[in-house]
């Protein structure tokens, strides 16, 4: 059963019905982490769980591209991926009827050690492409990309920019019925950023689905039909993208943000086999 | 599982050398076989030919320790895909288990090799052999989603696997044989979930080695048993899995 199970009845492409999430917000505190792992095992610190989406309730028809808008840590990519289900809200449901790829954060499931063809691969079907859609729609990708040149290299350290072109070409591949994107409705250089805008156009044009995250007010302006005002977690108004930046004006932005997630230390798990 | 075929594909092509799955498990058989049957010579452990009563029990065994180990922390180390996954999550998982299984068959030929060396042909109960590879293969899947899925609410599973490893190989047939138990303790020891796999391979060449059928009954509904805790963990736990991607 796959983590993002779809409602095909459904008439919106998705519905959240007060539909919550709370997450673990571990704070970096100065004593150290491993004397606050200690204290978590005995059970002395409880983890603190934030609610970071509470109560909403909204739909998103076909073809339109709604824009979530709030500050930094109002919740934004979490309602996101509560959309494409790659998380599973604690309260209340979302339902889809389409699977939605996320575009939230996807340049961190590239893998360095991997050349550029086979993160195509991976990430292609991570998004639901299958084996002989990707071989199909891999000239596509190296193309628009502009990395045919790399594209047997390592991925390696190679820049945010490359980055995310490739990340990005890999998602509009999937030709996914709707997207829920964050700060990547355009990425890379002008140049390509015109390009972005030209594909994201046509795919609206032709119908589908966008939620989007964006720092940038004019892109939502340009792109979106509608908004939700989101805030501390919980959606205050749904209404016009214009009202919406008009109302986030009023709300006082976070002072700080303390969202850290105390660093695994990935010692490599050179399993000892006896 | 397209997808996994492709995965797997990826990961075999970092394992440099197909070489090193037959070198590694042969050098560590012969070795073993040195301690316990040259030096310790007399005591009489397990059956013979030692070698290769030692590297049929101790391949599935790698199989064993090294998928259970990778899998405890797989989804620490994936984070970032999982984050974007829109494939089921226990995919993750299944990965694991699927490279580790190939790795376990394409070590095979070490028993081919033990065989030659010892010049000791199995007899018709070898069919059995590929019953035990299915056998493990829901056993751990079973024992994989369990401990993979609370390696995420308890960050430290990882170091405790490594040390109940430890103990359950010593505690497991694979140096010695389950004929080695004393009689009044082995119905306990047979409970041990990886008993019937490993005897099941064995069986080909030591006869004495079968155990009833009603035994490999009862191993294969502990094993779904395994299977069924380890899946009710897993999707008890799969919002937090994916909290903390």
């Amino acid at each position: 059963m796959p983590h993002a199970p779809l409602t095909p009845g459904l008439d919106a492409v998705v519905a959240f019905e007060g539909a919550g999430i709370k997450l673990p917000q571990l704070n970096r505190r100065k004593v150290g982490a491993s004397r606050n792992r200690l204290k978590r095992i005995r059970g002395d610190v409880a983890r603190d769980e934030v609610w970071f989406v509470q109560d909403a309730t909204f739909s998103v028809a076909r073809g339109e591209a709604l824009a979530v808008i709030g500050h930094v840590g109002s919740g934004r990519d979490q309602l996101l991926r509560l959309a494409a289900g790659t998380l599973i809200a604690d309260t209340g449901t979302v339902r889809r009827s389409v699977p939605i790829v996320p575009i939230v954060g996807l340049g961190g499931a590239l893998n360095g050690g991997y050349t550029v063809r086979q993160n195509v691969y991976l990430l292609g079907s991570l998004l639901g492409m299958t084996q002989a859609e990707i071989v199909e729609r891999l000239p596509g990708i190296v193309e628009r990309a502009d990395v045919a040149k790399i594209l047997d290299k390592f991925l390696g350290d190679s820049s945010r920019l490359v980055r995310g072109r490739i990340a990005w070409s890999i998602a509009m591949a999937v030709q996914a019925p709707a997207y829920a994107i964050s700060q990547a409705l355009t990425v890379g250089q002008p140049a390509f950023q015109q390009l972005c805008w030209e594909v994201i156009e046509e795919r609206h044009a032709t119908g589908t689905t966008f939620l989007v995250v964006s720092d940038k007010p004019s892109e939502l302006k340009r792109f979106c039909d509608r908004a939700i005002l989101i805030d501390g977690g919980r959606i205050l108004a749904d209404t016009t993208v214009e009202n919406a930046l008009e109302l986030l004006r009023e709300i006082p932005p976070p002072k700080d943000q303390v969202h850290f997630v105390i660093d695994d230390d990935d010692d490599e798990d050179d399993e000892e086999l006896i | 599982m397209l997808v996994l075929r492709d995965l797997q594909r990826q990961y075999t092509k970092f394992r440099l050398g197909y070489l090193w799955t037959i070198i590694e498990p042969l050098g560590m058989s012969i070795v073993l076989w040195f301690v316990f049957s040259m030096l310790l010579g007399p005591r009489k452990l397990g059956l013979q030919p030692y070698l290769l009563f030692l590297s049929v029990a101790i391949l599935p065994w790698w199989w064993f320790t090294k998928g259970v180990a990778q899998m405890s922390g797989v989804f620490r180390k994936n984070k970032g895909e999982l984050r974007v996954s829109l494939l089921p999550t226990e995919l993750w998982v299944l990965r694991i288990l699927l490279v580790t299984m190939m790795e376990f068959i394409l070590s095979l030929p070490v028993i081919l090799v033990a065989v030659i060396l010892t010049r000791d042909l199995p007899g018709p109960l070898i069919v059995l052999f590929p019953v035990g590879i299915a056998l493990q293969f829901v056993l751990m899947y079973g024992i994989g989603l369990l401990i993979a899925s609370y390696a995420v609410v308890i960050p430290d599973l990882a170091r405790i696997v490594r040390i109940a490893m430890r103990a359950l190989f010593y505690l497991t047939p694979v140096l010695y044989s389950i004929t080695n138990i004393p009689e009044h303790i082995r119905p306990y020891a047979t409970l041990n979930p990886l008993v019937a796999p490993l005897g099941l391979y064995r069986v080909g060449w030591w006869p004495e080695e079968h155990e009833s059928y009603l035994h490999y009954g009862i191993s294969l509904v502990l094993c779904l048993v395994i299977f069924a805790v380890g899946w009710w963990a897993f999707k008890r736990h799969e919002p937090r899995i994916l909290k903390e991607a």
